[in-house]
């Protein structure tokens, strides 16, 4: 494996051997120690010090289910702090194929006049070329992305962003090929696209023709242990549900705990839940028919199939996938209870390539500052297309809720460390609340999801524990190139996973490497966040979810600040 | 009472999917018993047991107009 380095400014590649301190750490933890290493923490994340680094995760590579993650990663031009968004998709199973074990994207191409000046950058394994883009400017990832694959052959794997990484929408995410080579794979949370936009790359391109599959140092037991882990996972009821009910399950699952966010986070339970649920979205696809398809893989090989492809009355489809984040950001945080409108305002936001979270929260706020009724779905999609657009308005939105928020005059913004919070109002799961407020990431539930333990989610005095078990294993879980959907396939036989990383390298890691590499990740992150300027101050919900008590349950947030400050005392 | 049963838990019978029972169940009796009364077998780790918006146990006790969800246990994305 080697590191590739492109910089973007002399317009070269090359090809480094790994530095010994990188072996051990893949996807999220490489991209962490990378950037602590050579990123000034204290740097403009739009400027030319900042880095984008691609890293697949350490088990990334051999179609192990649900294991072929890409994690990307920079200075967050929304937290100000480290940043890692990562994505399922063929971008990661290509890099591997290529030997990459990390690409380093540093420096900034000049802008031309009339904002011309962007490039694609192609990737192979007889060389690197940058070829002018400006053809491509200004176009959306569903007219790129076909064309990318006439000129460059359908066989090649891309990460491409949209109008919105152009225009440095903080919001703006950067998309990944599905293994149907649809642009629909956001690396999404906390502006990687504005960062990809700031080096004034419109597109990678990563093509593996000549690559073979990463070396294993001992295959039979490397077989021996994937067997088992499919097999777990296969069997496992959880599989069932996510195949037949997406993540939209979650819907019915949250309001039930009186956390669905709902009209800008005022409520946790919508009147209008049912018709968002996963099992109404199920029944409408089934009766649909057409090109809708309740269970679909992102990445070649999963054995879970949470995707789906989710399509209008006439049989076509509207959007794939249909996630709950999105679900719940822009339909119960909207008062809209119709998925058709909400897969419409999804289909733009993949196009012009944003984070459907930090714009659905920002659509509540605006709401809330009086730019559309809450509840109106026609409004919602017009304020989309103004994103789409640049228009002023569109421009403000696509900063995301903390921006957003702040220029319409609304207080009650749903963020921390600038990011939007995601689909489960803090007031109700508070471990997830705690997650969003400690972790180095910002507002993120898969940082540390809570909301499927057996905890009372509304005692403030088991969150800091609960939530501090999920960080430690789900940075872990980044770190591998797994699916986080995978846990519960792990979880079944937790041996598996040393048993297939010292089959892979010829290691002799622990029972406890997920726990070891979750720890080093996050140490890593706070390091530089540290290093960035953050203080304990940062580790903190906004101060109105600690006052207003969010209906049905009446709850404030309420887990102490010692609980917080104590989080990464291990 | 009302028993919500949660995707996979569903029923599909000949009038379409059964989502929402109501049951008649003797005072004080547990969550457990819920399992018999609604003609189901005992769900497992891995599904979630909430009363009225709260995470319960097996063992809880319940009260008349209680609502009580079965969720199969999922993580959201």
């Amino acid at each position: 494996m080697e590191i590739w380095r492109a910089n973007l400014r002399e317009q070269k590649v090359t090809r480094e051997p790994v530095p010994q301190a990188w072996m051990r750490l893949g996807g999220r933890g490489l991209s962490g120690r990378i950037l602590l290493d050579e990123v000034p923490p204290t740097c403009d994340p739009l400027g030319p010090l900042n880095k984008l680094v691609f890293a697949p995760g350490l088990l990334v590579g051999h179609m192990l289910s649900s294991c072929d993650r890409i994690s990307v990663g920079a200075k967050s031009p929304m937290t100000r702090g480290i940043k890692e968004a990562n994505a399922g998709g063929s971008t990661g199973l290509h890099m591997t194929n290529m030997g990459m074990k990390a690409l380093i994207l540093e420096g900034q191409a000049p802008a031309g006049d009339n904002r011309s000046g962007w490039w694609v950058l192609h990737l192979s394994l007889t060389g690197a070329r940058f070829e002018p883009a400006d053809d491509l400017a200004g176009l959306g990832v569903f007219e790129v992305a076909p064309r990318l694959l006439k000129r460059y052959g359908d066989k090649v794997a891309l990460a491409l962003i949209g109008q919105a990484g152009e225009m440095l929408y903080t919001a703006a995410g950067i998309q990944n090929l599905d293994k149907d080579r649809e642009p629909t794979r956001i690396a999404s949370r906390g502006g990687l696209g504005a960062v990809m936009g700031s080096k004034r790359l419109k597109a990678i391109v990563f093509d593996d023709a000549g690559g073979k599959k990463a070396p294993i140092a001992n295959a039979e037991a490397f077989k021996l242990a994937q067997k088992k882990f499919t097999k777990n996972l296969m069997d496992h009821p959880q599989s069932a549900v996510y195949r037949d009910y997406s993540t939209a399950a979650m819907t019915l699952t949250c309001n039930s705990f009186g956390g669905l966010p709902t009209r800008n986070f005022s409520s946790g339970r919508f009147e209008g839940a049912e018709t968002l649920s996963g099992e109404y979205m199920r029944e409408t696809m089934l009766k649909r028919g057409g090109e809708s398809e309740p269970a679909h893989a992102c990445m070649a090989g999963c054995t879970i199939r949470c995707s789906n492809i989710y399509g209008g009355a006439d049989g076509k489809a509207l959007v794939s996938p249909l996630e709950y984040e999105t679900i719940g950001l822009m339909g119960s945080n909207l008062g809209i209870a119709d998925l058709d409108y909400v897969a419409k305002m999804n289909q733009i936001a993949n196009d012009i390539g944003v984070d459907t979270i930090d714009v659905g929260a920002a659509l509540g706020v605006a709401a809330e500052a009086g730019l559309m009724q809450f509840g109106d779905g026609e409004r919602a999609v017009e304020l989309m297309e103004e994103m789409r657009k640049g228009t002023p308005l569109g421009r403000i939105l696509g900063q995301g809720v903390a921006v957003a928020g702040r220029v319409l005059g609304v207080t009650r913004i749903p963020a921390v460390k600038g990011q939007a919070m995601s689909a489960y109002e803090p007031r109700a799961i508070k471990g997830t609340g705690t997650t969003y407020a400690t972790s180095p990431q910002g507002a993120d539930h898969t940082a540390g999801n809570t909301v499927r333990a057996k905890v009372d989610h509304l005692d403030p005095s088991v969150q800091a524990a609960t939530s501090r078990a999920a960080q430690i294993n789900m940075a872990g879980y980044d770190t591998l190139g797994a699916c986080i959907f995978s846990g519960f396939g792990f979880a079944v036989a937790p041996e598996v996973i040393p048993d297939l990383l010292n089959a892979r390298y010829g290691w002799s890691v622990g029972g406890d490497i997920l726990q070891v590499l979750g720890k080093e990740t996050l140490q890593i992150e706070r390091e530089f966040n540290r290093q960035a300027g953050f203080t304990a101050a940062d580790d903190r919900l906004p101060e109105w979810m600690t006052l207003e008590p969010l209906p049905p349950h009446n709850s404030t947030y309420d887990v102490a600040a010692a609980d917080l400050d104590g989080m990464f005392n291990w | 009472m009302t028993l919500y049963l949660h995707t996979t838990l569903q029923r599909q019978t000949a009038d379409g999917t059964q989502r929402r029972l109501e049951l008649t169940i003797p005072n004080a009796s547990r969550v457990a018993d819920l399992f018999r009364a609604a003609d189901m077998p005992p769900v497992g780790d891995a599904v979630l047991l909430v009363v009225n918006g709260r995470t319960a146990s097996a063992d809880q006790r319940l009260s008349d107009g209680d609502e009580v969800h079965f969720i199969p246990a999922l993580s959201g994305g």
